[in-house]
């Protein structure tokens, strides 16, 4: 897995131009649905030329087959992780698109369930990253950011790539089974039945301000 | 007055003549050796600029430990009227590779090569320096530093006679985990082996610690022993026999005596001789390994460095042997195929023509080889002779050489934007439902085009009609063909056959249209003039547009390495070659660069890149 997270940061700073989005369903009891996209169709020749060579900056470049044992290794982790069920994956290795959703039954058990399942595949330890809480929901109100392992990588870009990052897109989206009252980052967006948060940034603007899509989403309390 | 006068001069003389010079201390299994002529230009190259270097690499331990901090070769203790030279060779036993230069100052020398202490070595007049990598030896005014290793093969050649001559058993198992246990009877059994030979007995003697020394420890005694006994006999040829690679090879003295500001020399045909997948050769089939080298004899590369303003000009003669010359002279006996210069736009960065008759290259090479593998007794040589004989024989020879007839060009013509297909996330701006769409995107891509001289259009047109029943990526477009995702499953490639060239390219404007060419847009008369007149090979690379911006992604690692020598620099390259005959073809290139670098710079720069394509082993 660390071969792959560096591939992965080495294809987005190759790549001139990278789709990520994440899309996380609350229900009111606390469980729900994370569904995470990443697409590099746009770049698929750059892609390619990469999966062509042996080696990259030093590094040995995985094969596709390298890349999908690992991505399955994970899902098979994930799925037995404590509350975490239905995990799926869909790799199209053509235009270069993974797909990624899975089921939890509380945020704690999903934040931990993906910090254990990135440990075990990457055989490397997260430290403090692991113990993070980047989401919080107390029934009524609930608080994202970007987890700190990922802040760290998009971190490390050097400032020659980053006008790659500005045609990079970020796209998240949390739904909720009722309706929004407010919420805090002006970038976001209502849906029309007011059950639904979206915010688009940059690669490069996440890069400059890594609270961009930070937001505290308060719900219309469920006795109302 | 006038006697002292007199003699005066004669002392002059005699020192001039008789003196010691660095080019006397190059090793004779040197294979490829620059000497720089007038090392004054490197005066101001500063010492940290200097290691950074390739052919810095092999002595760079030294250098790289601070002595030499804001230091330049000026304050290193050098004579910069002698040549500096660099050398590398290789044999099957070792591996030498180091510079000799003239020391002024040997205070100023050891301020930089600090490391080195002194070795005892009984060699009359010689100071021998040394460190754990490099030796430095002093004799007069002149310096060899020399890293001498002897090579992975003859070190296990040496270590495995001495391993089972001792009654070991195969030594590659003992340390794998689950065999830890055998390790320790195998190494038992070296008590009961003592037969040692009169040469053997040189080197460690294992049996004397039978519980101690295991298979690779025997291994790095056997290195250090033979690495010791290497320098010894390297010494001995310098010192006492004066042996060294001016004295045996006359082509070497010759290409000192010129006064170019550098000179090159490279022995292909030692560089045959070492080359390790032919032990095959040598070992079982010396007769035709023997045959096979006498062909490469006389395969040497002489060349001159010759400075002008701005500009460096680097003239090179390959020189042949009769028989392969013979094969060489009609292979580059070809008329200029015109029609490629219609190809290659103004605007082009870099390419090159390549202008050979293949035919006649294979009936040359026909009439020369196949004798010699006629004479061989070994079966299986005879059956690929009677192989080759039949197809000789079957082989539409007029069908084959006239789809490919060896001329060929290539252009670089930078970075454009091409036209690819991406799968696109959209969202419902009232649900937020997502959703996926095909849509048009744009990436970077190095356009290369690639053309080949045909008789046989109808050849390639038939393989192409067969294509494009089979796929429907591939399709006839009238002037040219295209084969849709062919590059990186994303780009296409173009298909033109007009015109008695063949040409690949991923160049749409070329396809769409110039597939007769570029017409007024193709390169100018005086660049063709240029073109046509050299003999078979010709290029011309901008720099800064061609180096600095091509894809690395697309060559392998010792291509890249190559690429990246000449890379960060600015001016043009230019390649030409004489016509080619029986003895020797004449290549001239030139350098011609801009911006305020010194010339030393630039001539190292040169020199490094050189170096690094000419060490490829």
């Amino acid at each position: 897995m660390k071969k792959i997270t560096i591939l992965f940061i080495l294809f987005l700073s190759l790549v001139s131009c990278i789709e990520i989005s994440d899309d996380l369903t609350m229900h009111n009891d606390g469980s729900g649905t994370l569904r995470y996209k990443v697409n590099l169709s746009a770049s698929k020749v750059k892609v390619n030329s990469v999966l062509a060579l042996d080696s990259l900056d030093g590094k040995k470049v995985p094969s596709i087959q390298d890349i999908s044992a690992k991505v399955g290794e994970f899902a098979r982790i994930l799925d037995a992780q404590s509350g975490i069920s239905n995990v799926l994956i869909e790799e199209n290795y053509t235009d270069f698109i993974l797909k990624f959703s899975c089921d939890f039954t509380s945020i704690m058990a999903l934040q931990s369930g993906l910090a254990n399942a990135i440990e075990a595949v990457s055989k490397e330890k997260l430290g403090s990253e692991a113990d993070e809480i980047w989401i919080t929901w107390d029934g009524n109100k609930l608080k994202r950011s970007i987890p700190a392992f990922a802040r760290a990588k998009v971190k490390a870009f050097k400032s020659n790539e980053l006008d790659l990052l500005k045609e990079g897109t970020y796209t998240t989206i949390t739904r909720f089974d009722r309706p929004i009252d407010r919420f805090e980052n002006t970038l976001g967006t209502l849906s029309k039945n007011k059950q639904a948060v979206m915010m688009k940034a940059s690669a490069f603007s996440i890069k400059e301000n890594q609270d961009l899509l930070e937001n505290t989403i308060y719900l219309i309390s469920a006795k109302n | 007055m006038k006697k002292a006068l007199f003699y005066s001069i004669v002392l002059l003389s005699n020192s001039f003549l008789f003196g010691q010079k660095s080019e006397n201390l190059i090793p004779k299994d040197a294979v490829t050796v620059f000497s720089i002529n007038n090392i004054n230009l490197l005066q101001k190259i500063s010492m940290d600029d200097l290691v950074q270097y390739e052919f810095m690499e092999e002595v760079h331990q030294e250098l790289f430990d601070g002595s030499t901090s804001g230091k330049t070769l000026k304050d290193a203790g050098i004579d910069f009227d002698q040549r500096l030279n660099l050398f590398y060779g290789k044999t099957y036993q070792n591996e030498i590779s180091g510079f000799t230069f003239g020391v002024k100052s040997r205070e100023q020398l050891f301020d930089v090569f600090d490391d080195f202490h002194k070795l005892d070595m009984n060699y009359p007049g010689v100071d021998f320096y040394g460190t754990f990598f490099n030796n430095l030896i002093i004799k007069e005014n002149t310096a060899i530093l020399i890293r001498i290793e002897p090579t992975m093969e003859y070190i296990d050649q040496m270590t495995d006679s001495l391993w089972y001559a001792r009654g070991n058993e195969m030594p590659y198992e003992l340390f794998e985990d689950e065999e830890v246990e055998e390790e320790e009877e195998i190494l038992n059994e070296q008590e009961y082996t003592n037969d040692q030979t009169g040469e053997e007995s040189s080197y460690p003697d294992a049996t004397e610690n039978p519980n101690i020394k295991n298979y690779y420890e025997l291994r790095d005694s056997v290195q250090a022993v033979l690495q010791a006994r290497e320098l010894d006999r390297l010494m001995k040829e310098l010192f006492i026999d004066q042996v060294n690679l001016s004295s045996q090879d006359a082509r070497f003295a010759g290409q000192m005596s010129h006064e170019a500001i550098g000179t090159f020399y490279l022995d292909n045909s030692r560089n045959f001789e070492k080359s390790q997948g032919l032990w095959y050769f040598q070992t079982v089939l010396p007769s035709l390994y023997r045959d096979i080298q006498e062909l490469y004899t006389g395969n040497v590369i002489l060349g001159d460095l010759i400075l002008k303003e701005n500009k460096v000009e680097f003239q090179v003669v390959a020189n042949y042997g009769k028989e392969l010359g013979s094969i060489y002279k009609e292979m580059n006996d070809s008329k200029f195929d015109k029609h490629v210069l219609k190809y290659i736009p103004q605007s082009s960065t870099g390419y090159f023509t390549y202008n050979v008759n293949l035919r006649q290259a294979y009936e040359q090479a026909y009439k020369v080889i196949m004798p010699v593998l006629n004479d061989e007794k070994n079966a299986q040589i005879s059956m690929n002779v009677l192989t080759i004989e039949l197809l000789n024989e079957f082989v539409n020879k007029d069908a084959l050489f006239g789809t490919y007839k060896g001329s060929m060009f290539g252009t670089f013509n930078g970075i454009k934007k091409i036209k690819t297909k991406k799968i696109e996330f959209f969202y419902d701006e009232e649900t937020f439902e997502y959703g996926e769409r095909e849509a048009e995107a744009e990436e970077d891509m190095p356009i290369f085009t690639m053309g080949f001289s045909i008789d046989r259009t109808d050849i390639p047109e038939k393989v192409m009609k067969h294509l494009s029943r089979l796929t429907s990526k591939f399709q006839n477009c009238g002037d040219y063909w295209i084969f849709e995702n062919a590059i990186l499953d994303a780009a296409p490639m173009y298909f033109i056959n007009r015109n008695g060239l063949f040409i690949l390219t991923n160049d749409e404007d070329l396809a769409v249209n110039h597939a007769d060419g570029y017409g007024s847009e193709a390169l100018s008369r005086k660049e063709c003039k240029a073109a046509k007149k050299s003999g078979f090979m010709f290029g011309h690379i901008d720099i800064e547009e061609t180096l600095n911006r091509f894809p690395l992604g697309v060559l392998n690692p010792r291509q890249e390495e190559i690429l990246q020598s000449l890379k960060g620099k600015s001016g043009q390259f230019e390649l030409n070659s004489s016509s080619t005959t029986s003895e020797q073809t004449k290549f001239n290139l030139q350098y011609s660069f801009e911006g305020e670098e010194t010339t030393g710079k630039h001539l190292l720069d040169l020199i490094n890149s050189i170096y690094v394509v000419t060490t490829f082993n």
